[in-house]
């Protein structure tokens, strides 16, 4: 396939991800707001009486000539940060359950696509965990981001590419590959360091499991399979087993300084986006 | 007594398989349903844990374990109730008595024998077949070859029941010599050969059916004067028995059904069927009721019925005074057993006549000497009185040549004393009767001497002229035979004033045996002609083709015939004589059989039906498989919600679609012609809803929706009337169209034409009387009268004096009254009153067109006008004569 046609095939497939995206993250925006510090930025934050050390540049004349003293305009802090991204492509993500309303893999696409629609109209700078991605900015961002999404299908964990030191990494998917697999990653992007946030996606028939009777589990993508006789009575298992692994993972996350959060794909997309979003927000409280 | 057997017991064997099966369903668990899944990873290491629990639940496993044995029961074909095993060794020898006593519950014999049959083929044992009466084609009695059952049961299922009775003395014979066997005999209960029974034990243990209930025969029926009388035969029988007996005409019907009680310990009955003689004459056969046999049939020919006598005198004036006239004791005499007929000689042939008593009448030459001439020769009987008449002139149509004049014997002037009668000849049919002495002769007519020769037929009894004798032996009864038929002469007068003969019983004996005689027909003493069979019996008493074997009888034979294979009962002769032979005719008495000397007895019908249970076993077993199929389909995720489903779609009844266009013939309805304009046609709809609902509420007539129509394309022929609103913008009828209200109309419908526009001065509907011009060119419109008070349509329910609807005060225009095709029924009506509006009502029940020039009474009248109207429509003329109940009442001078 020409890459015209794959760009065609993409366009037609985009647009609707792409206003999904931007639907889901402007109901975000409007529920957050600015840094609330001081620091480097475009809006304004607060005047403040001019005190020794600071450079006489920085003097806001206008609102220093309505007083006697003299102010320093200060401005928010915005600081432009390359928050990098990825969702597992693995073909176990292109599935979804009869209970489920879309794939997991389109849920992940969604989420990230909307997350890094937010972040570039926060100012901030995004990229794709991918060899030879680069960091994009602006509104015409997230279309890049779209189609760079589109050749991106790394199975499992992210792949190992450089990334700028303190960035922020948000990594999406269904994390269901071996702990160790996924504690290797994490710990490599760790000790860049970068610190970020793990969203599981899982579809709600992985999370609960409702099958009955005796069924033969086949996996996506290799032969794996297994023949269960009576579904109900691994139901308890397969919980706890489930609930292993995102303790893992939590803990994992936990060690790297980093966030963990679950989603299910029968859940609204707002919601996971929100805690997303506001997870890679410094927390003012801490 | 109920035990089971096994037919094919081998396949038990396989029970002992049931736990390897168990074991089997144990170790092997159900199989899996495919899932994609993720996940499946962390499942990885759940398998063999949770291996143990998908073993197949206990009770789903003794379910299958249930239905498995119960196909292996099945298959092994149990038989509930089997009969007791037959006794002894070697082949079975299955002897059945299928003569004419086995019909009756000849199902209970085959159901018997099906039973031995089944018994023999458990036991594996070869079947022979003995039938004891002769074959059809006339082969004796003998036993088939010895045979597997199977090739038996054939056999067995093609056997009937005979026609006639058993030759068990043969069938003994050729048992002689049979090897050493097992028997097993139905009898039919009647006494036979007294060696048969020893013979069956000798060959071996004999196990015995015998039938609980004795077998009826009916025999020949006795023909009486006033009666017949119907005999019936059984054997003996500790108690009393009625046996219904129907007297049935040729087409089948029962015209009498009598009931004749067998006594206790009693093997005859009979019982008197009286019946008119026209009736008694259209008998065909006497059935006895219940099961249909050719031993509870006896068939009637000739000889049963009741001959019509003609009467004729010499001197038609005096023939009926009493005492004296020439036919008064002929009349007395025959009345009560025969059928009297008077008149001329001409007219009485012209009928069909058994019997011509001429009373001193001279035969004239020519055409009544033809006539009677050719009477006799077909077979009629002649009897002849003399008198004076006869003494002057004798004719041809005599036995004997007769001397001219009379003889006078005794009297005043005569040494002789008047003689009396001679004992009648054993030849004559006269034959036993008593002769009373006070009998004395005073005139009669003589014999020329040489006249008289006795005509001898080799081997048969001589063909006496002379049947009855004085007392000197002077011939007072001679005949002779003429053709087939046959001339009596009484050579005395029919009154007593020749001899005192009328006036005895015996007078009335003889004539009745002579008209008896006459039954027979042709000659039946000495006549030899064959008669072939023409319909016979089966042993069922259905009556076909006769068997190959049958062969004719001769005629004089016939009365005493055995019914044989050679002779089965039935119709013999042509289609113009036909003869019968009864079953019974051969058949004196009967004696009940004793039984088999060392027999197992066991009664007919007794024992209880074999039932092969094998059926249901594997059906319950299909039954528990199917819910074993749900059970495992649940077992393995698959919901049953769609299988349920489609059951539930299944079982849910088709509903009936309720359609547009109902089936008009199912309710009277009112109809009107589409207009194709809107409002006309809005305006119709509802005021003959309105109509009907009126119609509905106040009188017994049940209308239903008004129905829309388009002439031509409906059919009409639904709706007894149908309003037909003028619209200027409708099209003009087409040439189907006219032609449906022309049939419509001719056969009895009723158009109601309303141009709207009566009263206004076409000022509401402009052009209607110009469009009603147009649409009725081709309509076969009579001629029309105005509507007044005196025609039926203002009395058919209400008593009307004016016609309204919405306008008041135009004339109506009905057909003439003088024009009464269509029973005076109009088949049109037209009027301007624009009736539909005024009896329209909305949604709500009101009246939206107010009437003009108004006012709540001319809505009554226009509704009941409307009600008059369908009453017309729907009763015709009914109401007619109520519209002369004035003139009616003015002559009644009230």
């Amino acid at each position: 396939m020409t890459t015209a046609l794959q760009a065609e095939a993409l366009g037609s497939r985009l647009p609707p991800l792409l206003v999904a995206a931007e639907r889901v993250a402007a109901t975000v925006a409007q529920g957050v707001h600015g840094r609330r510090r001081v620091g480097q930025g475009d809006s304004f934050w607060q005047y403040r009486p001019f005190v020794a050390g600071d450079t006489a540049s920085r003097i806001d004349w206008r609102q220093s000539a309505r007083a006697d003293r003299a102010f320093i305009r200060e401005t928010e802090w915005e600081a432009a940060q390359t928050v990098a991204l990825w969702r597992d492509g693995g073909p176990a993500m292109r599935w979804r359950s009869k209970a489920a309303p879309v794939e997991k893999m389109e849920r992940a696409e969604l989420l990230l696509l909307a997350l890094a629609s937010l972040l570039l109209r926060a100012g901030e700078q995004v990229r794709l965990i991918a060899p030879g991605a680069r960091a994009l900015s602006g509104r015409v961002g997230v279309e890049r981001l779209a189609l760079q999404l589109a050749g991106s299908n790394d199975d499992g964990v992210p792949p190992d590419v450089v990334l700028p030191r303190h960035a922020r990494v948000v990594l999406i998917g269904d994390m269901l590959s071996p702990l160790d697999q996924i504690q290797t990653a994490i710990g490599r992007m760790a000790s860049i360091p970068v610190i970020g946030h793990v969203l599981q996606v899982l579809d709600p028939a992985e999370a609960s499991l409702p099958y009955a009777g005796r069924i033969r589990f086949e996996g996506l993508g290799d032969a794996t399979h297994a023949l269960v006789p009576r579904v109900e009575g691994v139901r308890a298992e397969y919980t706890e087993r489930l609930a292993a692994q995102q303790q893992g993972l939590a803990a994992i996350c936990g060690a790297a300084g980093w966030g963990f959060a679950t989603h299910r794909t029968d859940h609204p997309p707002e919601s996971a986006l929100l805690a997303l979003y506001m997870a890679l927000a410094p927390d003012v409280r801490r | 007594m109920s035990h089971i057997a096994f037919a094919a017991p081998w396949i038990l064997l396989t029970l002992p398989a049931l736990p390897l099966l168990w074991w089997l369903l144990r170790v092997t668990p159900p199989a899996a349903k495919r899932e994609v899944f993720p996940a499946v990873r962390l499942l990885l290491g759940l398998t063999a844990t949770a291996e143990t629990p998908a073993h197949t639940p206990l009770w789903l496993l003794a379910l299958r374990m249930l239905a498995a044995g119960l196909v292996i029961v099945g298959l092994a074909q149990p038989v509930l109730d089997a009969g007791r095993e037959i006794g002894g060794t070697g082949p079975v020898l299955l002897v059945i008595d299928d003569g004419w006593a086995a019909a009756r519950d000849w199902p209970l014999r085959m159901a018997a024998a099906q039973s031995a049959l089944d018994r023999a083929e458990r036991a594996g044992r070869p079947v022979a077949l003995l039938t004891t009466a002769p074959g059809p084609d006339a082969v004796q009695p003998a036993p088939s070859a010895v045979m597997p059952v199977a090739d038996l049961r054939p056999r067995l299922a093609a056997l009937r029941p005979k026609p006639w009775s058993t030759d068990r003395a043969a069938a003994e014979a050729t048992l002689r010599g049979w090897p050493n066997a097992s028997v097993v005999y139905i009898g039919d209960g009647l006494a036979g050969a007294p060696e048969f029974g020893p013979r069956l034990a000798l060959i071996g243990p004999v196990e015995e059916r015998d039938d609980p209930e004795p077998p009826v025969l009916m025999l020949p029926p006795i023909s009486r004067a006033d009666r017949l009388v119907a005999r019936v035969l059984s054997t003996p029988a500790p108690a009393p028995r009625d046996v219904a007996i129907l007297a049935q005409s040729g087409d089948g019907r029962s015209l009498a059904r009598v009931v004749a009680r067998i006594p206790a310990d009693g093997n005859e009955a009979s019982a008197d069927i009286r019946l008119p003689p026209e009736l008694r004459n259209r008998l065909a056969r006497l059935v006895v009721e219940g099961p249909p046999t050719a031993a509870g049939i006896a068939l009637l020919d000739e000889r049963w019925r009741r001959r019509p006598v003609g009467l004729v005198a010499g001197q038609a004036t005096a023939a009926e005074a009493p005492l004296t006239g020439q036919l008064f004791y002929l009349d007395r005499a025959l009345a009560p057993f025969a059928e009297l007929r008077q008149g001329d000689v001409k007219t009485l042939l012209s009928r069909e006549l058994s019997v011509l008593v001429l009373a001193d009448h001279v035969v004239a030459d020519g055409p009544e000497f033809g006539l009677l001439d050719d009477f006799v020769r077909k077979g009629g009987t002649l009897v002849r009185f003399a008198g004076p008449g006869m003494a002057e002139h004798p004719d041809a149509l005599l036995p004997v040549k007769l001397i001219e004049g009379d003889r006078q014997l005794g009297g005043a002037m005569s040494w002789t004393q008047p003689p009396g009668l001679a004992e009648f000849d054993a030849s004559s049919p006269f034959a036993g009767l008593s002769v009373p002495s006070e009998v004395k002769i005073t005139r009669q007519v003589l014999a020329a001497p040489g006249s008289i020769q006795l005509t001898q037929v080799p081997g048969q009894l001589p063909n006496d002229p002379v049947w009855a004798r004085l007392a000197d032996g002077t011939p007072l009864v001679t005949q002779a035979t003429r053709g087939a038929g046959r001339i009596v002469l009484f050579h005395v007068t029919a009154n007593a004033d020749w001899s005192d003969l009328p006036l005895s019983g015996l007078f009335v004996d003889m004539l009745r045996r002579l008209v008896e005689q006459a039954a027979g027909v042709a000659g039946t003493d000495a006549d030899t002609t064959p008669l072939r069979p023409a319909e016979t019996l089966d042993g069922f008493g259905q009556s076909g083709a006769p068997p190959p074997a049958a062969i004719a009888v001769a005629a004089s034979a016939i009365a005493a015939t055995v019914a044989s294979p050679r002779h089965p009962p039935g119709l013999y002769g042509p289609e113009a004589g036909r003869r019968v032979l009864n079953l019974g005719q051969g058949i004196s008495s009967l004696a009940a059989a004793g039984t088999v000397p060392g027999a197992r007895q066991n009664t007919l019908g007794a024992d209880a039906q074999e039932r092969p249970i094998a059926p249901f076993l594997i059906a319950a077993a299909l039954a528990l498989f199917a819910i074993d199929l749900l059970v495992s389909l649940r077992l393995r995720g698959l919901w049953l919600r769609p299988a349920l489903l489609a059951l539930v779609l299944l079982a849910s009844p088709a509903r009936a679609q309720s359609s547009d266009n109902p089936n008009p013939a199912l309710t009277t309805r009112l109809a009107y012609f589409v207009t194709d304009d809107s409002e006309v046609d809005a305006v119709a709809q509802s005021g003959l809803l309105g109509l009907s609902d009126y119609v509905n509420r106040r009188t017994n007539a049940a209308l239903g929706p008004p129905a829309p129509v388009r002439p031509g394309t409906d059919d009409l022929s639904f709706y007894p009337l149908i309003y037909w609103p003028i619209s200027t913008s409708a099209a003009v009828p087409s040439g189907a169209a006219v032609q449906a209200l022309n049939d419509y109309m001719a056969h009895g419908g009723i158009i109601l034409i309303d141009t709207r526009n009566g009263g206004s001065g076409e000022g509401f509907a402009p052009g209607t009387d110009a469009a009603l011009a147009r649409f009725g060119a081709g309509l076969a419109v009579p001629t029309l009268a105005p509507l007044t008070s005196a025609h039926v349509l203002a009395r058919s329910f209400y008593l009307l004096e004016d016609f309204p609807g919405r306008y008041a005060g135009d004339t109506v225009w009905v057909q003439r009254d003088q024009d009464r095709s269509n029973d005076s029924v109009s088949p049109v009506i037209i009027g301007g009153h624009d009736w539909v509006a005024a009896w329209a009502i909305d949604a709500q029940g009101r009246n939206p067109y107010a009437t003009l020039p108004g006012g709540a009474r001319q809505r009554t009248l226009a509704y009941r006008f409307g009600v008059n109207l369908v009453m017309y429509a729907l009763t015709g003329n009914y109401k007619g004569d109520q519209v002369h109940v004035p003139a009616l009442l003015e002559r009644l001078g009230q």
